[in-house]
């Protein structure tokens, strides 16, 4: 198995926004090793959202291309790629976007019931996850009785279910305080150092510090990348 | 109802039988004459039994008959001839079923009624509006039926317009509540939609109205070939056209303010965000 | 809710309406074995005031046919009862009481003498009469002579519910050939109707074939024949309940629509998350679908009992048609109407989430989800 998990070449992305042409992506090229903890960081507007989306599977690029453990993803179809992106990617927003009619734990089944995992398998895993990032007392509980940061638990949870090579997280303290989002800067670390990949869009510079490498962004293009050591 | 008993048994044209006196004259309906193909100037046997002995009858005119509501549903013919034969043909005797008397004026109908009840035996004297009003019950349960399935629409109507406008009105919770935050009054926001409630009441009956219209034509197109008959079966009048027209303004301004009433009630930000806890943190500083 | 149960409350009483009289009709010409008449010429039963020659000879020529078990003959006419000054005119029915099928006997026995009659309760209470009192009766007048004609004098021996009659109708039942005598010369061996029954399996078209051979000059009707000519007339109800049906349909179809278009769009966050991370699209449609089915499932069954009252209610009204025999109803409800109108109602309910569901499954995630963001 190669080290590289993520590669992306030359990607463009391009929409219209009314009749303006925007560039949001413009010749973006990065690969990720396995087990690396990348944070992408930038200003508003600078593509890191959209780079993220590409590499997520969950937009196609105007040009370019995304390989994910040796799979074109941007060459997939709709089914397909939502097949592969079940299995292989783990999504975790802002917004949490958990559904509010399921408890915590049906939440975090979701993902497996979809892969087809045995019932009392995927309860067992759910169970295990919402211990693992601190929730093991409140799985059944609805999105509504939890606050902030125990909803962004139970979405990593949720990410995590059906063991993704790779979790990509698009500001996963923005919409929490200090303190939470300190508590979940720790999590996804310890999520990383137990091996899984791990790509995070952020403002928030304690999260990108406690990332192994920053991508900064500008203008839709990398400025710079460098590695630094974890804290 | 004499008539009708002839019609069991005619429309034949023969000449062979020989007359037994000059063919007496009678006219057809119209449609007897399409259904059967008979022409002014044939000879036609009427008897009153299938098969039996008869006389034999020139038809000398055709006749279209009235639009008489009673009869739209009946597909009987009619043959008239002079009394005096019909009375002949069906040994009838000196007998009939009915007189019809003209009156000089309304006093003359009421002194004459009396006269005639007086020394009646066997029959009635009736004023043709109270027989109208008689031979009308079929017709006023029909409009009673009409009413009611009207009223029921009405209200499934007006059910479905205030679901539809609650549902539409909230979807644009977040416009009203970026207006609210810019400092627009409730009463302003209410008084808008309102207005756009009314306009879409206005313009939506009149569409009602002209689709009204044109199901009216075919309708009455329909029923007309179907029992044969110029009798309009649906009319759209001014007074339904009003009563439509106020009824949906009504409607639609009811509507439009039971749903804006509902959301500016609700606080501006927790209409922006959805998240109910803002409404809680500006009770708690307050 | 509301709305989806008023629309399902009419779809249940047009179905009713467009098969209610055909049903009601059906039961009521059959609910004493009879499944052929033979009426005057050219002419439905009791339709006009024409009458059968030579009723013996029809009722002779009947017996010839094997597969006919009962024939029952049926003379209408007016009775007039003297009570103090004033006159009571009754609807007569002249019949043989042994094989008759026109009435039943609510109170005391049926008229087995020549002078006995039935009347209904209408009758009774116009004249003051109970059962065992006589009764001077008149079948017609001699304007001339100014008295009535064919008087007779009866004994009440029974109270009837007349089957073909409207509910509050002066109403007796006498031996048929009481009345062809009171009726002298003008209707002697004279028959308005004949009503037959086969014997059991018997084909009724094949003995309708035959009596229709045996006997040219009358017109023999079947049940289908009666039903096709009633169905005629009550056309208009028919395509009424048709068009009304499928407005209330269309009307339930557009507000599920709506509910679950509005549904769709206040979670298009959770829809598009859904995919992200990796439920099919075909799931996410299923899932929204259900929900309107369920909408639409759970407002019918509450437009069930609205749609039972209403349809009581309009029936009220059309019971009122004069003439129309009291069995008769517009509004029947049968279990099959129920589930016809369910199974119409979650196809229409299927039909109203696809689209909204499709498209809301199948907008573009990443576009979406910052648009969400956005607002």
């Amino acid at each position: 198995m190669s080290d590289t998990l993520l590669t992306a070449h030359d990607l463009r992305r391009e929409y219209h926004m009314g009749d303006e042409l925007v560039r949001a992506v413009r010749g973006v090229s990065l690969q990720v090793e396995r087990g690396d903890y990348v944070a992408i960081v930038g200003p508003s507007g600078c593509g890191k959202s959209t780079l993220l989306n590409l590499i997520g599977g969950i937009d196609h690029p105007t040009a370019g291309s995304v390989t994910i453990d040796g799979a074109r993803i941007d060459q997939m179809g709709d089914g397909e790629a939502t097949r592969f992106r079940l299995r292989h990617i783990g999504f975790v927003f802002q917004r949490f976007y958990l559904m509010p009619a399921l408890t915590a734990i049906e939440n975090v089944e979701l993902p497996m019931a979809e892969a087809k995992v045995p019932r009392e398998q995927r309860g067992r895993r759910a169970r295990e996850l919402l211990a693992y990032v601190g929730l093991g007392e409140r799985h059944d509980h609805r999105p509504a009785q939890l606050s902030g940061g125990e909803q962004q638990r139970v979405a990593i949870a949720r990410a995590l279910a059906n063991k993704p090579q790779l979790l990509v997280a698009d500001e996963p303290t923005g919409e929490l305080d200090a303190k939470t989002g300190a508590e979940m800067i720790e999590l996804v670390a310890q999520v990383n150092r137990d091996g899984t990949t791990i790509v995070v869009v952020t403002h928030d510079e304690d999260l990108a510090h406690a990332a192994r490498r920053v991508v900064h962004m500008r203008d839709g293009v990398i400025v710079d990348d460098r590695r630094q050591d974890a804290p | 109802m004499l008539a009708a008993l002839l019609l069991a048994a005619l429309a034949q044209s023969i000449d062979s039988t020989p007359a037994r006196h000059p063919p007496r004259s009678v006219a057809i309906d119209e449609r007897l004459a399409t259904d059967a193909r008979i022409a002014l100037g044939d000879r036609l046997d009427v008897t009153t039994t299938p098969g039996g002995v008869g006389d034999t009858v020139i038809v000398t005119a055709m006749v279209r008959r009235r639009a008489d509501p009673s009869e739209v549903a009946r597909s009987e013919y009619r043959v008239i001839m002079h009394l005096d034969e019909l009375q002949s043909l069906v040994g009838y005797g000196d007998r009939v079923d009915r007189f019809a008397v003209a009156t000089r004026g309304r006093a003359a109908t009421d002194s004459a009624i009396r006269h005639i009840n007086d020394v009646a035996f066997g029959f009635h004297a009736f004023r043709s509006r109270d027989i109208a009003v008689e031979t009308s019950r079929t017709f006023l349960v029909v409009s009673r039926f009409h009413r009611a399935i009207g009223v029921i629409t009405i209200v499934a109507s007006a059910i479905f317009l205030l679901c539809i406008m609650l549902l539409k009105v909230d979807e644009r919770r977040r416009d009203v509540a970026a207006l609210r935050l810019m400092g627009i009054s409730a009463r302003s926001i209410v008084r808008s939609v309102m207005v756009e409630a009314a306009l879409v009441a206005v313009v939506g009956s009149g569409v009602g109205v002209a689709l009204g219209w044109f199901a009216a034509q075919l309708i009455n197109w329909h029923y007309r070939g179907v029992y044969r008959t110029p009798l309009a079966f649906a009319l759209v009048t001014p007074g339904i056209v009003v009563l439509a027209v106020a009824l949906s303004l009504v409607l639609g301004l009811a509507a439009g303010l039971l749903a804006s009433q509902r959301l500016v009630r609700m606080p501006a930000l927790e209409l922006l965000t959805g998240r109910r806890e803002a409404r809680h943190v500006t009770a708690v500083v307050r | 809710m509301l709305g989806v149960a008023v629309s399902a409350a009419m779809l249940l009483d047009m179905v009713m309406l467009s098969t209610g009289m055909r049903v009601s009709l059906r039961t009521l010409l059959l609910s004493r074995g009879f499944q052929l008449r033979l009426a005057p010429k050219g002419t439905l039963p009791f339709d006009t005031d024409a009458t059968i020659p030579d009723a013996s000879n029809v009722i002779r020529v009947l017996r010839t046919i094997p597969e006919v078990s009962t024939i029952s003959p049926v003379l209408g006419g007016q009775l007039h009862v003297t009570v103090g000054t004033r006159t009571i005119t009754a609807t007569a029915l002249g019949v043989e009481p042994s094989v008759q099928g026109d009435y039943e006997i609510t109170q005391g026995r049926p008229s087995a003498r020549p002078n006995e009659l039935v009347a209904s309760d209408d009758f009774l209470r116009a004249t003051g009469a109970k059962i065992g009192d006589t009764l001077s009766a008149a079948s017609g007048y001699d304007p001339q002579l100014r008295s009535f004609t064919g008087r007779r004098t009866f004994l009440v021996v029974g109270r009837a519910r007349f089957l073909y009659m409207p509910a509050e109708h002066r109403a007796v039942a006498l031996p048929i050939a009481t009345l062809q005598q009171m009726r002298g010369a003008e209707l002697r061996d004279r028959a308005s109707l004949f009503m037959i029954r086969a014997r059991e399996g018997a084909d009724v078209d094949t003995v309708l074939q035959h009596i229709q051979a045996a006997l040219p000059a009358v017109t023999a009707v079947s049940i289908e024949t009666a039903m096709r000519q009633v169905d005629e007339r009550m056309s208009y109800f028919r395509q009424l309940a048709f068009i009304l049906g499928a407005v209330s349909l269309a009307v339930g179809f557009l507000l599920v629509t709506t509910l679950v278009t509005v549904s769709v769009n206040e979670r298009l966050g959770e829809i598009v998350v859904m995919r992200a991370i990796g439920v099919a699209r075909s799931r996410v449609v299923l899932q929204i679908v259900i929900e309107g089915v369920a909408i639409m499932f759970v407002g019918a069954i509450a437009g069930l009992g609205l749609g039972l009252v209403t349809a009581r209610y309009l029936n009220s009204i059309l019971a009122a048609f004069p003439g129309l025999p009291a069995a008769i109803d517009f509004f029947v409800f049968e279990p099959r109407d129920a589930w016809g109108a369910l199974g119409l109602l979650t196809v229409a309910g299927i039909l109203a989430g696809i689209y909204p569901s499709w498209r809301g499954a199948s907008l573009p995630i990443a576009i979406t989800l910052r648009e969400e963001a956005v607002g």
